[in-house]
């Protein structure tokens, strides 16, 4: 069993674009985090909404409309390609954006969780022994909550490394370039090639074992 | 103790339907607020420490404003500097004893002199979840000393441990009121700890001060017994002994020219101790001469009758001391009491308990 070249780029592109998604994306996760989890503002339930709209969504739709956000006309791509001059659709980086968008409801989700299930009152107790807002968060609420964070950055992780709708509209399928796992076993399986789609299936199937291992490994006590 | 240390309250927080609003100066080095749950004593320290923003009104201590709702002052809690030890403890699960006191960025040696008073120099390097209930309170009294604070908001500290566990932390706080100069302010439903600890207390019923004064006082006053039902307190008198017998295994203590018998205390004659009797524990009787176990037969007379829910309460005037007993309908019925009717109140001796050291 030998494994290809196109597969291979195809494992590292998603593997690539599942850290670099978590990377951008932790650091609004924490804020929407916190946010839903530790406040309470107007717009709230608006706020909740939106980040979970991807979850609900099928990734096709979410995929449709990036395409129309992102594309050269679109609101975002439009601008964007005025002023840098570059196209983002069926990129490296449309792969990225659809990915992060995905993947972020189930990042959030795990980090309000954890969030949720540290008392108000250490907190309190931190704000009473001098410590401000930001350092309350630091020392108390990121530290008592991490096994929540962990189990949303894994959970979301696993996701990005299997997104398919959202990818498929907006980066397209192309070998080498945009082509993640999922989209490479989906053409395998389209031409036929039996022997790719069994290792890459083998790959993505013990790849999303370890992840779920690994969630539980934290987030049980 | 001098101006500068005064804290002035006067607020009003709407909650819902509850309302708390105090006008009041606190003096003393020890101060307590007294009430049943919900009566408004946690609204009152949130408000205090900052963690609660009230409607309207004014917080200072001493020269400091620390809330003005006219001027638009509102200090955040880590501004505030108050010590708040909350009835739960809320030790930070994921620090250890130490990291926990030096959370609070501590003068070093009023850390030094916390561990040292509250005898908690062996757990230091122990996590909280390793500490008995009563162990991991001394160290949230630790932790919030050491940051020096203006003063010590103690939210009920002793309400989620056992009696036995109280007793033995109550001399901690007054070790900590003689060492430390930081004034306290302690909320609390039980009368025993106000009058352990505090100079002046204040009933606080509905979220609003019903009474202050010396906590003696307001016990014994009759004005008291709808707070003493409240609070299902127990009577505490302070005692001179007059003698003491070990080999019977009593002490004789000296209630005005009557006497009252104790459990026998390694106590020297004359001095005073404190004893607690429950309301329940005192039972009423007409005639002296009963042939009873029961090694006490008071002489007083009814102050006042308080019928409440399915008991009948009574203040019973003993020499000068009041007394607040708690018996059935049907025995106020039967023995036809009233208001000045002398009755005799009788005590084991094995149902008064001496209080703290």
């Amino acid at each position: 069993m030998r494994i290809t070249p196109t597969e291979v780029a195809a494992l590292s592109l998603s593997i690539k674009v599942a850290f670099l998604s978590l990377v951008i994306m932790l650091p609004p996760g924490l804020l929407a985090g916190w946010l839903l989890a530790k406040r309470t503002f107007p717009g709230k339930a608006l706020l909740n909404t939106f980040v979970m709209w991807p979850l609900v969504l099928p990734p096709i739709v979410s995929g449709y409309l990036l395409l129309i956000l992102l594309g050269r006309h679109g609101f975002i791509g439009g601008l964007i390609y005025r002023v840098f001059g570059i196209e983002i659709v069926f990129t490296p980086l449309a792969v990225v954006i659809a990915v992060s968008v995905i993947s972020f409801p189930l990042l959030v989700r795990g980090i309000v969780t954890g969030m949720e299930s540290v008392p108000v009152e250490l907190e309190n107790a931190a704000r009473t022994l001098g410590a401000s807002p930001v350092k309350v968060f630091w020392t108390i609420t990121f530290p008592l909550a991490y096994r929540g964070i962990i189990g949303g950055t894994i959970l979301g992780f696993s996701k990005s490394l299997g997104e398919f709708g959202a990818t498929i509209m907006v980066a397209g399928n192309i070998p080498g370039k945009t082509q993640t796992m999922a989209l490479a076993i989906f053409s395998a399986v389209h031409l036929g090639e039996d022997a790719s789609v069994y290792r890459l299936v083998f790959i993505a199937t013990v790849v999303a074992f370890i992840a779920l291992w690994l969630t539980e490994r934290f987030t049980l006590r | 103790m001098g101006d500068s240390t005064n804290i002035r309250l006067n607020f009003r927080k709407s909650l819902g339907s509850f309302s708390l609003e105090v006008n009041c100066t606190l003096r003393t080095k020890v101060s307590a607020f007294l009430g049943v749950s919900g009566s408004g004593k946690s609204t009152l320290l949130n408000c205090i420490s900052g963690t609660l923003t009230p409607d309207e009104g004014e917080i200072a201590f001493g020269d400091e404003v620390l809330y003005a709702s006219a001027s638009g002052i509102n200090l955040p809690p880590e501004k505030r500097r108050f010590g708040y030890v909350f009835q739960e403890g809320y030790l930070f699960p994921h620090l250890t004893v130490a990291q926990n006191i030096r959370y609070g960025q501590p003068n070093p040696r009023k850390s030094t002199d916390a561990i040292t008073v509250l005898e908690i120099g062996e757990f230091l390097q122990q996590y909280p979840k390793e500490l008995s209930g009563g162990q991991r309170q001394r160290v949230a009294i630790a932790r919030a000393l050491a940051m020096e604070p203006r003063m010590l908001l103690m939210d009920e500290p002793l309400a989620s441990l056992d009696s036995a566990l109280k007793d033995r932390i109550i001399p901690y706080l007054h070790h900590v009121k003689e060492v430390f100069e930081t004034p306290i302010l302690y909320v609390t439903h039980a009368f025993s700890e106000a009058m352990a600890l505090a100079d002046e207390a204040f009933l606080i019923a509905d979220g609003a001060i019903m009474a202050s004064g010396e906590p003696h006082q307001l016990l014994t006053a009759p004005s008291a017994m709808p707070i003493a039902q409240m609070t299902g307190v127990e009577n505490i008198l302070f005692l001179p002994v007059t003698a003491s017998d070990k080999a019977r295994g009593l002490t004789a203590l000296e209630i005005g020219d009557q006497s009252l018998i104790i459990p026998y205390i390694d106590v020297e004659v004359d001095e005073v101790v404190p004893v607690a009797i429950r309301a329940e524990d005192i039972m009423i009787s007409l005639d002296p001469n009963l042939a009873i176990s029961a090694r006490n037969i008071l002489l007083g007379k009814i102050q006042c009758l308080d019928v409440k829910g399915d008991r009948t309460w009574l203040s019973i005037l003993v020499e000068w001391h009041h007394l607040a007993v708690k018996i059935t309908h049907e025995a106020r019925e039967q023995l036809q009491l009233r208001e000045d009717l002398e009755v005799y109140c009788v005590i084991k001796a094995s149902a008064i308990n001496r209080l703290w050291d």
